[in-house]
């Protein structure tokens, strides 16, 4: 890659202003480290990532509304955590963390319960029983 | 490039680096005295490798990596260019974070590995659960620390919190408070030896680990995988495996091209070294390697935005790989020859 073939798409929602190190050889055929604001296929490739992610915790909000999920399940993939990671983090076993994402046992789980997982999760215990209306 | 103070007082420039782990061994031997570039520790602790783990799921689809297991860098570096480091892991969090205080007062910046979701400041759409990023940390702030991550442009503020989160993240590959940082190194490091060091290892991982999955073996195997990756899994299934092939291969700080840039530039560095313009030719070659790797990531966004035209398919995408994979071969055994010959 040359110098001036370093992509400079100026992707501004996806870098957020700061700029990425590429190398290039300039026109001595030496290397250079130069900085780029951005590339579109990168861009568009890291997006659908994203977007899927969105997707995803979309259907689960909307499943937590419709009472299918428990509120636990939705804060869970907005950390984009998985069971295990939280489980893991909050000291609860996997199974556990798992049937809590029920919302009937959700209900009625301890006080003592929910706040690890609002630790685990950097949130409060208001915030862990509910998700956002819209 | 920005100035700033560590806790001893002594002046750190802030060095912009393509990748996080060899950018921060690169400034922990420059803030040691010894100028070294970021490429000439990436070649040294030989990080260029390439590896599809179809077995091990990441949000549910395989891995592939272009450089070796995270910390690989560190260890090769350091024990090729030789010096006195510390190495520390902490299970508990309180422990850890008083020990990185203490070390940071007695004049020291310290490497750590983080789970790069919880480092708030860095951009929202990188951020991912992800426990292998590697940041310097300068001084103490008030209700934080100063920070030098080599990825980003300029040293941030990393809040006390965020930062207490990132060190002791759960899951796969915990860092667990992993803390790391030279006490004192060799003044002049056998540059010589530790670069042929580092170029056989390279070749031997590219060239002779006996199984499919790893070095040029790994590459073919995922190129016939790409190939006929639309009839196996459906399109859209495939469409999502190829993204993430080529968000390992450009987006996780890799100066470009899979980390292939960046060796073509340890490779014209080491030419330097040893005056030898077989090397040269060899780096010359990588970078002409790389300009592939970065036409299969233009052809796979092409064909996943379906706007290609007709020629833009799966089979393709997975014959650019393959002659990547040939003119990789050709360069490591080259590479292995030159190396061989070269006198420490």
């Amino acid at each position: 890659m040359k110098v001036n073939e370093v992509p400079q798409d100026n992707t501004v929602q996806y870098y957020e202003g700061i700029k990425r190190a590429c190398y290039a050889v300039n026109n001595e055929g030496k290397y250079v480290i130069v900085p780029s604001n951005g590339w579109e296929a990168e861009e568009f490739i890291n997006g659908l990532a994203v977007d899927e992610l969105a997707v995803n915790l979309e259907k689960t909000r909307k499943a937590v509304l419709a009472g299918e999920k428990s509120p636990l399940a939705y804060h869970m993939e907005r950390r984009q955590m998985i069971p295990g990671i939280l489980g893991k983090t909050a000291g609860i076993a996997v199974f556990r963390v798992k049937r809590h994402c029920r919302p009937e046992i959700f209900a009625k789980l301890k006080d003592s319960v929910l706040d690890r997982y609002a630790t685990a999760l950097a949130i409060t215990r208001e915030e862990l029983k509910t998700v956002p209306q819209k | 490039m920005s100035e700033e103070v560590t806790a001893g007082g002594k002046p750190f420039i802030h060095h912009h680096s393509a990748h996080c782990e060899s950018g921060v061994t690169s400034a922990l031997f420059r803030d040691k005295g010894l100028e070294i570039s970021e490429p000439m520790i990436f070649g040294i602790g030989s990080g260029i490798f390439f590896g599809h783990l179809p077995f091990v799921k990441w949000v549910g689809l395989p891995i592939s990596t272009y450089r070796t297991q995270p910390g690989a860098i560190f260890r090769k570096a350091a024990k090729r260019l030789g010096g006195e480091f510390v190495t520390q892991h902490f299970r508990n969090a309180k422990k850890g974070m008083d020990e990185l205080r203490r070390v940071l007062q007695s004049g020291q910046i310290v490497g750590l590995t983080t789970n790069i979701y919880w480092l708030s400041y860095f951009p929202n759409r990188f951020r991912f659960q992800f426990n292998g990023h590697n940041i310097i940390v300068l001084h103490e702030i008030e209700n934080g620390f100063r920070v030098s991550d080599p990825v980003l442009d300029r040293p941030m503020d990393c809040l006390t919190d965020d930062l207490v989160r990132a060190r002791f993240a759960r899951g796969p590959m915990e860092p667990h408070g992993f803390m790391y940082y030279p006490l004192s190194i060799t003044p002049k490091p056998d540059m010589r030896t530790a670069c042929i060091k580092g170029m056989l290892d390279t070749c031997n991982m590219m060239l002779r680990i006996p199984l499919p999955i790893f070095g040029i073996r790994g590459i073919r195997f995922l190129a016939k995988r790409v190939a006929t990756s639309d009839k196996k899994l459906g399109f859209q299934e495939a469409c999502r495996e190829l993204g993430n092939i080529v968000r390992m291969q450009e987006e996780v700080g890799t100066g470009g091209a899979g980390f292939r840039y960046m060796y073509a530039a340890f490779l014209q560095e080491t030419a330097e070294l040893f005056g030898s313009p077989e090397l040269n030719e060899l780096s010359q070659e990588m970078t002409a390697i790389g300009d592939i790797w970065r036409e299969f990531a233009v052809v796979s966004a092409r064909i996943i935005k379906k706007r290609g035209k007709q020629e833009e398919t799966f089979a393709k995408a997975g014959g650019l790989m393959l002659v990547c994979a040939g003119r990789e071969e050709e360069l490591y055994k080259n590479l292995r020859d030159a190396a061989g010959k070269l006198k420490a």
